[in-house]
């Protein structure tokens, strides 16, 4: 066998590799406005939602596998994290490692079974698996995660890294955002990225090139599982606080939401999505009584009129105004 | 066994059913190294399903199908693909997100093979995808995307295509492009079980004919000048 030959289109080198890291300045620098505008606990908060909605973007956007059982992770990264703080050690980078520990075995070991379905029956088995871990956070094991009390903890302060701190905390925050990002670009842009896209298309004919899907699958699977621990881990970090609402399996409805928003199977499209849906709900919690109900219409407007999210919509303007342009040259 | 040629694949009795309705009773049928068998029959009369069977896609509930001297039966898509089997299939589907570079690219990925000998493979075939290669493979004619996939199917050298209706739905011209390939296939010695309903190709590339009906193999054709005769085989049409 030869060595293992790139996809043309799709290796990140030489010139891509320059426009990753251009976007990841361009990304950086939209956060860094937004703290100026927004209140800075919301970006914080922001940041954390955009890598659960980005690792729920690879699963669902990229491979094409919906989930009703994603915040399982994000529940277990939050609650293993704050246990590590509480019983173990007050250090933060223990606590991250030993949640993204735990969710990835989690989902190593579900990713085994659960990545066989598809359609329904993957999401649905997802959302089972997710309800036994909000039982489990809310009575199974209630003397460990005190129950509906929720859970306190607190991080030790290493050097500057101060999670008390906003400033420190939205600056740590961001970076791990921008390295999930970096992370995921990487992955899509590879022959990797591109098989999974492919399997999206397709599985059988995936197959008939002679590769075993399975093995693709599972190990995105258990790649978005692992980010979306990382992301819980960082809520506990942040907040100090864990409760069962974390795994409250409602919780997936709104990555699916900021997903739709913002365009499946684009990372712009989640972090977009992860934005406007969090200022959305902020905004408007503050301002309606019942704002569910207002984003239940959005989201019905998003369905009927912007099927491919706002990253769809602007790469469609855009084709329509290049096409515009090159009528009227013509 | 035919002529000294050694059989690479030897079906004996296959039985296929879609839940309780059979669709295939005890289809036997070879193939030798090198050879292009043809299979003519009805809309129905389970060619696709007869090519699924062998690439994997479809379980047998009785039979045995032996490739090289290994009985495949049971054995999943990916790993039949693996034993060198590739299909390509009647809905002319390519990766359309991929550039056409880049679906060459996937297969050699899984054979090992080359790259730039699977483009220059693509381009001798078919000079025109010269221009075509950095272009998303969706935006490609129904001929071109066939022409593609046979393209992708012989990367990695396999030892047998199933290729299911190449010419249909397509135009006159098309078609002839089509039928150069395939002709330069036969030339390359290339193993070939074709499902085909354009009798004019049929008749010039086939070395045997195996004719299907209601799920049976019913006739094996394989003089020449019976070959040849494409009035007759309508009669099978």
């Amino acid at each position: 066998m030869s060595a293992k030959p790139t996809i043309s289109e799709s290796s990140p080198s030489g010139a891509k590799k320059g426009r990753v890291l251009l976007e990841l300045a361009l990304i950086a620098a939209c956060f860094l406005v937004m703290a100026i505008f927004v209140r800075l606990y919301w970006v914080v908060d922001f940041c954390i939602f955009c890598i659960l909605v980005l690792s729920f973007d690879l699963l669902y956007g990229y491979m094409g596998r919906l989930t009703f059982g994603h915040v399982l992770y994000y529940g277990t990264g939050g609650y293993v994290a704050s246990l590590v703080l509480v019983h173990l050690s007050p250090n933060p980078f223990l606590a991250i490692a030993v949640g993204v520990a735990s969710g990835t075995l989690i989902a190593v070991v579900l990713g085994s079974i659960l990545v066989r379905l598809r359609d329904a029956p993957f999401a649905l088995s997802n959302l089972a698996f997710n309800q036994i871990g909000f039982w489990l956070a809310n009575a199974g094991l209630q003397d460990y995660t005190e129950g509906e009390d929720g859970l306190s903890s607190m991080a030790e302060s290493i050097g500057f890294l101060d999670f008390t701190s906003q400033p420190v905390a939205f600056g740590f925050m961001l970076v791990c955002m921008l390295l999930v990002f970096w992370l995921l670009r990487t992955f899509t842009l590879s022959p990797y990225g591109v098989m999974v896209r492919s399997i999206k298309e397709n599985e059988e004919r995936v197959k008939f090139l002679g590769y075993s899907t399975y093995f693709y699958k599972w190990l995105t699977f258990v790649v978005c599982g692992s980010l979306a621990t990382f992301a819980g881990t960082l809520y506990a970090l942040y907040y100090g606080f864990v409760a069962p609402n974390l795994l409250n399996p409602f919780g997936n409805i709104e990555i699916i939401f900021a997903v739709l928003i913002g365009g499946a199977g684009n990372l712009f499209g989640a972090l977009a999505g992860g934005v406007v849906f969090k200022l959305m709900s902020n905004y408007l919690a503050t301002a309606i009584s019942r704002w569910e109900l207002l984003m239940g219409v959005l989201l019905l407007i998003l369905v009927f009129r912007f099927k491919r999210g706002l990253t769809g919509y602007a790469i469609d303007l855009r084709l329509r105004i290049s096409r515009r342009r090159a009528a009227e040259e013509a | 066994m035919g002529k000294g040629k050694r059989d690479l694949l030897d079906i004996d009795g296959i039985e296929v059913a879609y839940g309780h309705a059979k669709v295939l009773h005890d289809v036997s049928l070879r193939l030798d190294e090198g050879e292009m068998v043809f299979i003519v029959g009805r809309n129905g009369a389970g060619k696709t399903t007869l090519l699924k069977t062998i690439c994997g896609l479809l379980k047998p509930t009785a039979g045995r199908i032996v490739y090289q001297g290994q009985d495949i039966l049971g054995w999943p898509a990916e790993s039949v693909a693996r034993q060198g089997i590739r299909f390509v299939a009647q809905e002319k589907k390519v990766f359309a997100d991929l550039t056409v570079k880049g679906n060459i690219e996937l297969a050699a990925y899984a054979s090992g093979e080359d790259v730039e000998r699977a483009v220059n493979r693509l381009t001798e075939l078919y000079p025109r995808f010269d221009e075509f290669l950095n272009r998303k493979a969706g935006g490609l004619s129904g001929g071109q995307r066939e022409i593609l996939l046979i393209s992708r199917a012989l990367v990695g050298d396999p030892k047998l295509l199933l290729v299911d209706e190449p010419t249909e739905g397509l135009a006159a011209i098309v078609i002839e492009e089509i039928f150069r390939i395939l002709d330069e296939m036969k030339a390359r010695k290339v193993s070939a079980f074709i499902v085909e309903q354009n009798l004019s190709v049929v008749s010039q590339l086939a070395d045997r004919i195996y004719i299907m009906k209601e799920g049976k193999i019913i006739r094996e054709i394989r003089e020449k000048n019976q070959i040849a005769k494409t009035d007759e085989l309508e009669g099978y049409l």
